[in-house]
């Protein structure tokens, strides 16, 4: 199905592991937002490392909720399913930063995320053969549709970036 | 020597945090070893990660391995000291194309043709970027930098070809582009045992070209795999390799399937047959016959 995941069969996962694996995909969101805004704070692009962090509180609250819906239901069942299984999934990809990005270039790469997550579920939802499995999937689904409706808002708010890119004050090569 | 399955990617991250440029390919190559290093399962106390100069060079620091930021292009012959004064710990050695192929490119022949049992990652950006974009030696022909304004007149070096000739035993490439794919050869890389070596197209974001960034890598990656390619020919993985700069093909190149004895292990074999023959004070006479 997707190449971002290792070892996972869909097919066999439980709704505890589902829960399990949808709590990791929010929780390697949260730390690579948190990283994204580390760096960017490194290279002076506030605006950008704010929003990131806004990102990095939302998805922790993504992940404790559903880390409290698993408790309710599995206690503390042990899990099958571990992060070394996923990669990227809504996590943003380490290349779509960049020193001196916009606010708006940072939402954007925020609504990427969001839209990536999306197809992840969808292409999940045939695959599982449990019906409280697909039923996760499905409202995961529409939970990111909902935060890709957040953050369109936001970018719709936002104005235009300049014309000008930092790159354009970039100099051409000269030789040394 | 112990494995220890329970060993997660996040017990190899340091707190050191990477100063890499944003959207450097680097951030997913250190990623993917930390998760090829949990794959293996060995601690991070009985793995020595060396490096050279330069902005991949760094990779050790953000690793919980004991790791050696080293001299610029001598990652390998300390990587070797380190293997053979403590051949029980599994060496990395890291670096740059600029640190791996020009300044060190003299200490590559030598380490593949002794085969000690170290696993050799080259982050090949194309261009020295920690200094602020200068031709590297698999910068392409007619490439504009600071040191060849007009574009370059010099043909790149082939790493794969290279290492291919040299003699290596295990040859691959990834990219960021695949994460998965990256950890996962980087993991074989590690379990072959002698010389193994990675060449990681992981793309500079300040100084290199837009073709060479990861966006770029993910429509132009082709898996070996998905053209049919045997790791175990070794001339199908030559006829491959001399498409560096034109393709770019992912996995595994060349797996030697009867890998030769490693430097090594050699070595402590003749160790082992020797200590019983030689006094200790006579102890360099093991290395000279009379």
């Amino acid at each position: 199905m997707t190449t971002n995941v290792q070892g996972i069969d869909f097919s066999k996962l439980s709704l505890r592991d589902a829960l399990d694996l949808a709590i990791l995909v929010e929780e390697e969101a949260k730390e690579r937002y948190e990283e994204l805004a580390e760096q960017l704070e490194q290279h002076r692009t506030p605006e950008a490392a704010k929003f990131f962090r806004f990102m990095v509180e939302n998805e922790a609250k993504h992940r404790a909720d559903l880390a409290e819906r698993r408790r309710v239901l599995y206690g503390r069942e042990p899990s099958t399913v571990t992060r070394d299984m996923i990669f990227d999934i809504e996590a943003p990809e380490y290349d779509e930063a960049r020193a001196f990005m916009s606010l708006r270039q940072a939402l954007e790469v925020a609504l990427r995320a969001e839209q990536k997550a999306h197809a992840f579920f969808v292409g999940a939802m045939p695959s599982a053969s449990d019906p409280a499995v697909r039923a996760l999937f499905d409202s995961l689904r529409l939970d990111e549709i909902e935060h890709q409706n957040l953050v369109q808002a936001q970018l719709d708010k936002l104005p235009p970036d300049p014309v000008a890119k930092p790159e354009d004050y970039g100099d051409e090569p000269v030789s040394q | 020597m112990t494995t220890n399955p329970l060993l997660v990617a996040k017990d190899f991250k340091s707190d050191l945090k990477p100063i890499w440029c944003p959207g450097c390919g680097d951030f997913g190559v250190v990623q993917a070893i930390y998760r090829a290093l949990a794959g293996v399962g060995r601690p991070p106390h009985e793995i020595a990660f060396v490096s050279g100069i330069g902005c991949s060079s760094r990779i050790p620091g953000y690793t919980t391995a004991y790791g050696f930021n080293s001299v610029h292009g001598r990652s390998l012959p300390i990587a070797q000291g380190i293997k053979m004064a403590n051949p029980d710990l599994l060496v990395l050695c890291a670096g740059g194309d600029g640190d791996g192929f020009s300044i060190g490119g003299g200490h590559v022949a030598h380490a593949v043709r002794r085969n000690p049992d170290i696993t050799y990652i080259v982050m090949d950006n194309q261009i020295y970027g920690l200094t602020k974009g200068q031709l590297s030696p698999t910068s392409p022909c007619g490439l504009k930098t600071v040191t060849s304004t007009y574009g370059s007149f010099e043909q790149p070096v082939n790493p794969l070809l290279y290492l291919l000739s040299y003699g290596a035993g295990f040859v691959a490439q990834a990219t960021p582009a695949d994460m998965a794919g990256m950890a996962s050869v980087i993991e074989e890389a590690i379990r072959y045992p002698g010389f193994s070596f990675v060449n990681i197209q992981s793309p500079c974001v300040t100084y290199g070209q837009e073709t060479q960034q990861v966006k770029a890598h993910r429509s132009q990656m082709k898996s070996l795999a998905s053209v049919g390619h045997d790791p175990a020919n070794r001339m199908g993985a030559f006829e491959l390799a001399s498409h560096y700069g034109e393709e770019l093909y992912t996995g595994v190149f060349y797996r030697n399937p009867t890998p030769p004895p490693t430097y090594d292990a050699l070595f402590r074999g003749r160790q082992a047959e020797l200590a019983t023959k030689v006094p200790r004070d006579r102890i360099l006479d093991m290395f000279v016959q009379r």
